[in-house]
């Protein structure tokens, strides 16, 4: 009983110490915020202001070119600083919440869009509408807009096109994809570019939520319904989308079992030049440009009823504490939609601002392979966002689980949709 | 007379405290603190992204709510079953693999020292190295393990694509990591093995089977212990091996308790339902590593 | 005759099993040096390719030019090695007492130490990170090195090593007036050399490689160890696995040579051992 009571005593200790450092800052930045409310609109003339920014989307390869970016940043607004962290992408997401939980963030920092809706409902993200939006593109703009709020600026933008192995083509005898192409005719050509060999396959969509939620909108389906209030997962355009999908592997077996495709990566097996198609991000084009010794192009990802094209962005936010929210908005807002940082991500190759100008987006266009490379803009016409929850890397999870079931033919389509439809239920309250 | 032990007890007490101040410190700051809140944060809602704070626990407090939760659903008994069936695989193979290359190691021949390095040398590989090679090791199809069996005339599994194979391959790769590890400790305490004992041993006409099981042994069992305690207590704690190779699947069948708290808590944002898992853990490797304390005066030998 | 057959047989398996061993063990090992001589196509291709088709030292030059090189090695270095030092001290320090002192509540203190050791790092790391920031720690080297005081894998270690050297020796010196600093440091550290020199390996390597803990603690980039640098080569699509590798190489070098340097000395530890027993 006594050393009960003496435990609980040092653990109040424990946390009294927390209590205290908490509230001291709190007060800290209670102090300084008027004092920067005004911000640093204008250039030059005020006072130096430190802010940091952490990110991961330069690490792998392109930190130089964002240091480059912030020296021409700092030539504009001499007074702004930025210290730059770039931290890989693997384990970014734990160092960064537990800094925003322990009350430490960055001023502004990134996040990608699977955490973005996480962090904006739990109140840790500032609320960003005085920021100057004029130039970025409105559908990347709404995907971090919550309930009218907007809590993130879309930092880059990437989407999904068809990839096609040309000489596989060629040597099936098929014409190449058009942007007019369906879900049937993938499956025509598919079939005849599987019969080539026994180690050939015609295409490779990943059966995962990512790839599913899309499907699904090219029938016509959802997730959720219209006001976010009900999931709606086994509807009938789901699970005709979703059967589609699995048949591929189970029944026409146009694309391999994870058992066929034996432990490699999906990238590899087109690489290395046994598959005909794959939908895959625009990500993919420098290392399919150094990685294929075939020839290859893009087009328009083929659609069921209708078109949907995914959009994948990562978020710029300023945290909600920070005391520089004026110029951490300055920068994150120069960063994501000013035509020289644009030019300077395009030149470097790196990926696409999520921005209208489109005088800078056709200098992207002159890179090639492939060819085809308007594809990539033509998409633009039927982006689809993913949905944005709260519990969405659970959502996901749940959504990805079942279908891989379903892959190993243990469970139908249907019976997969049915089953994620009452576990999201059961574990997920939407608002 | 028991006035007389108290004085000696504190006498004791005082001698011991200037070698233990350091690590006590240590133990109350870094550890004993941050255990203490995450017993407190088991019994909240807290997701792990608000500012921490001592109302935290007050504003979010559910009281057994998470435990309650987790025992009555079906998840926390399946995750700990694969748990189990990788440490039923796992602690034998290591062991067996450790104590083969100690005693290896140990023979005083000509290279040893270039094959200590070898042997380490997984140790130093870090998991993502490790795990790229592995998954291509054990590829159903391209993979040199399934080569290999080929010619034994035996057909290999899927490995990490089957439900079934998927946490052998995962013990496979770890026993290949973690052998030279253990294999350290056991070496360090063989080769502290006073040589007296084999040259009487010698005297007395014992083979080299002999001499293994009757001096060297019982001899190396503290170290065996130690490493018996180590493995075990790790590999409840299993996580990198399985984030690399598999990320939980195929179909779940390699999640096992620390992948799910990592992901209940920095990827489900429900850090107050894995504190409650984590606490969980803490009780069975607790339960388990106490009867090994118990049952150790049975078998380990400690003074010559 | 038949010994020496006997002898040439049993050299024979020896180097057989040995060599075999050796090369299950190393694979990984080539195959991160034939992946740091690729260039940047040719890095994932199944089956794997053991020969680069055009080996290449541009990941090595990559390496140095990437980020500062030398700096985040010395400063891995010098936190390396202050948290090996300190592990050694303290961890010795407390097995001393545990096994030798027997001090009121000591078993019941040890199992605590233990205890420690059973629950996820994953659940503690946002209390810990809370406390070192309300120490005023963060971004700083002692965030990353204070931890060293309490290594409960390092006191069990040196706990089962020492509880095996007799009492007898240290009712002898106690008998010939030595005080316990002196039994601590001129008996109980050379008889367990061999258990010290293997935890400086194994916490030197910890040290070394620990990623999440310092990537949480240091934000300013000048304090940035080899490990963290290391990492920014993963990017969020595509990872050069060419400079990683290469990378990864030479940040083991410090390892190995420790791993060595301790390996040659226990030889003259056990000797020293002997010759006092």
């Amino acid at each position: 009983m006594k050393k009960a009571l003496a435990t609980l005593l040092i653990a109040s200790m424990a946390l009294g110490l927390v209590a205290c450092g908490g509230t001291e800052t709190k007060q800290q930045g209670g102090n300084d915020t008027p004092s920067t409310e005004q911000g640093v609109a204008n250039k030059g003339t005020e006072e130096e202001v430190t802010i940091t920014y952490c990110n991961f989307n330069a690490s792998g390869g392109n930190e130089e070119t964002l240091n480059a970016m912030y020296e021409k940043f700092h030539e504009e607004y001499p007074n702004i600083v930025v210290e730059i962290e770039t931290v890989a992408y693997n384990d970014y997401f734990t160092a960064m919440q537990t800094r925003v939980s322990g009350g430490t963030a960055p001023d502004c920092y990134e996040l990608n869009i699977e955490n973005f809706a996480a962090y904006a409902s739990k109140g840790v993200l500032a609320d960003l509408s005085n920021a100057d939006t004029s130039n970025f593109n409105e559908t990347a703009l709404s995907a971090f807009n919550v309930d009218g709020t907007q809590y993130g600026l879309p930092g880059n933008f990437s989407n999904v096109v068809l990839i096609y192995n040309k000489d596989l083509f060629d040597q099936a005898g098929v014409d190449y994809p058009t942007n007019d192409w369906t879900w049937n005719d993938v499956q025509i050509a598919a079939e005849k570019i599987s019969a080539l060999g026994e180690d050939i396959y015609g295409i490779y969509a990943p059966l995962t939520y990512n790839e599913f939620f899309k499907v699904a909108a090219q029938y016509g389906g959802s997730l959720l319904n219209e006001d976010k209030t009900a999931f709606t997962i086994n509807s009938p355009e789901n699970i005709r989308a979703a059967q589609m999908m699995i048949d591929r592997v189970l029944v026409s077996n146009v694309q391999p079992t994870t058992e066929q495709m034996g432990g490699m990566g999906d990238w590899d097996l087109f690489q290395s030049g046994r598959l005909g198609m794959i939908p895959t991000g625009i990500w993919a084009f420098n290392t399919f440009t150094t990685g294929c010794d075939f020839e290859w192009d893009i087009v328009v990802e083929p659609g069921g009823t209708t078109k949907a094209t995914h959009f994948f962005s990562n978020a710029l936010v300023v945290n909600a504490d920070s005391d520089k929210k004026e110029a951490a908005i300055t920068w994150i807002t120069w960063l994501a939609s000013s035509p020289e940082a644009a030019q300077m991500r395009i030149d470097a190759g790196w990926d696409l601002p999520a921005i209208k100008d489109e005088a800078v987006l056709n200098t992207y266009l002159t890179v090639t392979p492939p060819e085809n490379k308007a594809a990539v803009f033509e998409s633009l016409d039927s982006l689809v966002v993913p949905p944005v929850i709260e519990d969405y890397a659970m959502m996901s999870d749940i959504i990805t689980m079942k279908l891989s079931e379903a892959a190993s033919g243990k469970i139908s389509a249907e019976e997969a949709l049915n089953q994620a439809q009452e576990e999201c239920e059961a574990a997920i309250t939407l608002k | 007379m028991s006035k007389q032990k108290k004085k000696s007890g504190k006498n004791k007490l005082l001698q011991a405290l200037p070698f233990m101040i350091p690590s006590f410190i240590g133990m109350i700051v870094f550890s004993f603190f941050p255990v203490v809140i995450s017993i407190f944060l088991s019994l909240t809602d807290w997701n792990g992204l608000e500012k921490l704070t001592v109302n935290t626990i007050f504003e979010h407090f559910v009281g057994l709510e998470n435990y309650i939760k987790i025992l009555s659903g079906s998840e926390f008994w399946r995750v700990l079953g694969h748990t189990l069936y990788y440490i039923v695989l796992y602690i034998p193979l290591v062991f067996v693999a450790s104590m083969g290359i100690a005693l290896l190691l140990n023979k005083k021949k000509k290279g040893t020292m270039v094959f200590r390095v070898m042997y380490y040398i997984p140790v130093l590989t870090s998991w993502v190295a490790a795990s790229l090679i592995w998954k291509w090791v054990l590829s159903p199809k391209y993979g040199i393990f399934n080569q290999i069996l080929a010619i034994l005339g035996i057909s290999g599994p899927g490995w990490l694509t089957s439900e079934v194979w998927a946490m052998p391959g995962i013990v496979l790769a770890s026993v290949w990591k973690d052998m030279g590890f253990f294999g350290l400790f056991l070496l360090s305490g063989l080769q502290a093995i006073d040589p007296t004992y084999y040259e009487a041993a010698r005297v007395d006409g014992a083979n080299k089977f002999v001499t293994f099981f009757k001096v060297t042994l019982p001899l190396v069992t503290p170290s065996i212990f130690f490493c018996l305690i180590m493995a075990l207590i790790n590999a409840f704690q299993l996580f990198p091996q399985v984030q690399i190779m598999t990320e939980g699947g195929p179909n779940g069948a390699t999640q096992v308790m620390v992948e799910r708290i990592y992901t209940y808590g920095f990827s489900y944002f429900k850090m107050g339902y894995a504190s409650a898992y984590s606490w969980l853990l803490f009780v069975i490797i607790f339960v388990l590593t106490m009867i090994q304390m118990r049952l150790q005066n049975g078998w380990v030998h400690y003074e010559s | 005759m038949s010994h020496k057959v006997k002898n040439i047989l049993a050299n024979v398996s020896y180097y057989a099993i040995s060599v075999s061993i050796a090369i299950i063990v190393m694979i990984p090992f080539f195959w991160m040096i034939s992946t740091s001589l690729k260039s940047k196509g040719a890095l994932m291709a199944l089956p794997v390719q053991w020969i680069p088709e055009e080996p290449t030292l541009n990941a090595y030059v990559q390496v140095f030019r990437k980020f500062p090189f030398l700096k985040a090695v010395g400063n891995s270095l010098f936190i390396t090695i202050s948290y090996t030092l300190i592990t050694i001290l303290s961890s010795s320090m407390a097995a001393f007492a545990f096994t030798k002192i027997k001090f009121p509540f000591g078993n019941g203190l040890f199992k605590v130490y233990l205890a420690s050791m059973m629950i996820p790092t994953q659940v503690t790391l946002i209390p810990l990170f809370i406390i070192m920031d309300r120490l005023q720690l963060t971004d700083r080297y002692a965030s990353v090195i204070t931890p060293s005081l309490f290594k409960a894998f390092g006191i069990f270690l040196l706990v089962q090593n020492m509880r095996s050297i007799p009492n007898d020796f240290i009712e002898a010196a106690q008998i010939d007036g030595a005080g316990l600093w002196f039994i601590y440091r001129k008996i109980m550290l050379p008889l367990t050399l061999p258990a010290i020199l293997t935890l400086s390996i194994t916490t030197f390597m910890d040290s070394w490689n620990d990623y999440l803990w310092p990537l949480v603690m240091l934000t300013d980039r000048d304090k940035m160890t080899i490990t963290l640098a290391l990492n920014t080569l993963n990017g969020q699509y595509a990872t050069e696995y060419n400079v990683l590798m290469a990378g990864s190489l030479i940040s083991m070098i410090p390892i190995i040579l420790v791993y060595i340097g301790a390996n040659s000395r226990m030889k003259t530890g056990i000797m020293v051992g002997g010759v006092k027993g």
